[in-house]
């Protein structure tokens, strides 16, 4: 029983580390522009869809399929932006419908192009098993991306913490207009985070098509997943998204482990429901009134 | 033309000519059926969208609630039908008490906090396996009756009970709309607290609307168990109910009462009848792209965009 347990904790950590990699993008433009981008699942699939066909037509790893998916995702995520930046009246509540919108597009054009068929990737070495400390196993490819996850996530850290544009994009977040007035270009931030966002959307792609399974319908639960983490993260805390995505992987884990399967979802929606009521400025937000 | 007038020749429409044009061709009045169901949750949906001023993702607990309610009720405690659907609408309202505590919230949190009660309820009904069936879902539950001769139970007969439910939500909610509390509400709408300030609880108002609107949705979603006999959790909690019923409400203009009916109509016989011939997979994408146009080039909806158009005619005319 102690083994399962630290298996599935472990498993935990590592699901949460990939979790942060798709939450981090929605955080980072909800962050930015206050706007909850409902797309952001479908375009971490569409990446995942990407190195699919790279893999199946050119029969590149999927890692060498990164730069191509990195254009194809950071291109729609700009259409994405423009939409929205189209908006002027009640811009929070009709971005949400639009990328809702934009989120049944995309489910089903990537449904037209690759059917709805199961896919994972087909290079072995993904798949291969890890043994650490005896007991505790993984897949390569897990281990893979909870690494860049993690980086990843440091890496956004930092540069929104240290560097000139890091600085500028808090600064819109906080008053665009008093941003303005210090020289920061709006516009050119809030495009600089729909891009960052999109590069994190992509290499979760990859994470999702070489660790899981790729399917067209799958887009939507990762937002919702991506919502929750935001949710128990609070706005405005990179290190809370992380925190958040390995409570959420490991609450989830030990669900499947100690319960059952079919409850694993329920755990991650109960989780985030007790959150939102009790806590409404998340686990690590700093204070500040909802809505 | 007067608005009775008006009304009358609707009424005679929707009872009289629909139902003898196309009452031999089981396909279309199947289609119509399935489009006034749409209806009715884009009528609950916007309702609360419009009065209560909240956003919701998940609509789709309340058609489950209110189709697994009807079925049980109908099947284990030996129910009548039409008595079962009405209890059906009040165990969706029982279940949007539990919902209640998001009303704290606003914006998008409400929006995905009752997109996580859909969740929560759709598992829940296939993990209670002894008590909904689980995955496997209930098959024949009781068809609608026949009501002095008439069988309820057929497609046409389905196409007035499902009428008379729609007509009756939308009756309902141009009274709340007339009377002080939609006052109260449209006050909300523009400032919440300077209308608290004036002495209105304004979240006891926004938990009513919530109610109705589950109510409704309840009903709508017991009258579609008992119509097409069959139910099963990942059918009846299927975001696509709440993905239809917001295009459609959208579409038409859900700050109107007659929008959404008109915006479910033409939305989804335009999706079945072209789009799914076009396109047999995905089709569906034409509902994003209506979204997405919509809220970017007409938020109001589609009426006021002819409206709009038709008045500058006139206009013009007169000049």
């Amino acid at each position: 029983m102690i083994d399962l347990i630290a298996q599935s904790l472990f498993s935990g950590l590592l699901s949460g580390a990939y979790y942060a990699l798709i939450a981090l993008g929605l955080a980072l433009v909800f962050g930015t522009m206050r706007v909850i981008n409902l797309a952001h699942g479908e375009l971490v699939l569409l990446g995942a869809y990407v190195s699919y066909t790279a893999e199946e037509r050119l029969g590149l790893d999927p890692l060498a399929s990164l730069p191509l998916a990195l254009m194809v995702v950071i291109a729609a995520n700009m259409v994405v932006y423009y939409l929205i930046s189209l908006i002027k009246k009640d811009r929070e509540l009709n971005s949400l419908i639009l990328t809702f919108g934009i989120g049944v597009i995309l489910t089903n054009a990537m449904l037209m192009i690759w059917s709805a068929d199961i896919h994972s990737a087909t290079t072995p070495w993904y798949h291969d098993a890890v043994i650490l400390f005896d007991t505790l196993f993984a897949m390569q490819a897990e281990l893979v991306f909870a690494g860049a996850g993690v980086v990843l996530v440091g890496a956004v850290w930092w540069w929104l913490e240290k560097t000139w544009y890091g600085r500028a994009l808090r600064a819109v977040a906080s008053n665009r207009d008093a941003a303005k007035l210090m020289g920061v270009d709006p516009r050119l931030t809030e495009i600089l985070s729909f891009a960052v966002a999109g590069l994190l959307a992509t290499v979760s792609g990859l994470a999702l098509y070489t660790a899981k399974v790729i399917q067209p319908s799958l887009g939507h639960n990762l937002t919702v997943k991506a919502f929750i983490i935001t949710v128990l993260a609070g706005i405005g805390s990179v290190p809370g998204v992380l925190l958040g995505a390995v409570l959420l992987g490991v609450v989830e884990s030990l669900t499947v482990t100690i319960a059952s399967s079919a409850l694993q979802e329920l755990a991650g929606m109960v989780l985030f429901l007790v959150v939102l009521l009790l806590m409404p400025s998340g686990l690590f937000g700093r204070a500040k009134r909802r809505g | 033309m007067t608005n009775a007038i008006k009304l009358a020749i609707f009424l005679v429409l929707a009872y009289g000519a629909v139902p003898l044009a196309l009452g031999g061709n089981p396909y279309v009045i199947g289609l119509i059926v399935a489009s006034l169901t749409i209806g009715g949750i884009s009528v609950a949906w916007a309702l609360l969208g419009n009065l209560g001023g909240m956003v919701s993702f998940g609509h789709a607990a309340f058609f489950g609630v209110g189709a697994y309610v009807s079925a049980l009720l109908t099947m284990r405690a030996g129910w009548p039908v039409f008595p079962a659907m009405l209890a059906a609408g009040v165990g969706a309202a029982i279940a949007s008490v539990a919902t209640m505590p998001a009303l704290r919230l606003r914006g998008p949190y409400f929006a995905l906090a009752i997109l996580a009660y859909a969740e929560i309820f759709r598992i829940l009904a296939t993990e209670l396996k002894s008590v909904t069936g689980g995955a496997a879902g209930l098959l024949s539950i009781p068809r609608l009756p026949m009501v002095l001769g008439i069988d309820f139970g057929s497609k046409l007969g389905g196409y007035f009970v499902i009428l008379t439910i729609v007509l009756l939500a939308m009756t309902g909610y141009q009274l709340i709309r007339r009377s002080p509390y939609g006052l109260a509400l449209k006050a909300m709408h523009d400032s919440e607290d300077a209308t608290k300030v004036v002495g209105v609880n304004s979240t006891m108002l926004k938990a009513w609307m919530l109610m109705v609107s589950a109510f409704i949705t309840g009903v709508v979603g017991a009258f579609n168990a008992h119509y097409i006999n069959f139910l099963e959790p990942d059918y009846a909690f299927a975001g696509l109910w709440t993905t239809l019923a917001i295009v459609s409400a959208i579409f038409g203009g859900y700050r109107t009462v007659t929008g959404p009916l008109l915006g479910a109509v033409v939305v989804y016989l335009v999706d079945q009848l072209l789009f799914k011939a076009i396109l047999p997979q995905g089709h569906q994408i034409v509902l994003g792209v209506l979204l997405g146009a919509m809220i970017l080039f007409s938020p109001g909806g589609l009426m006021p965009l002819l409206v709009a158009k038709f008045t500058r005619k006139e206009a013009s005319h007169a000049a």
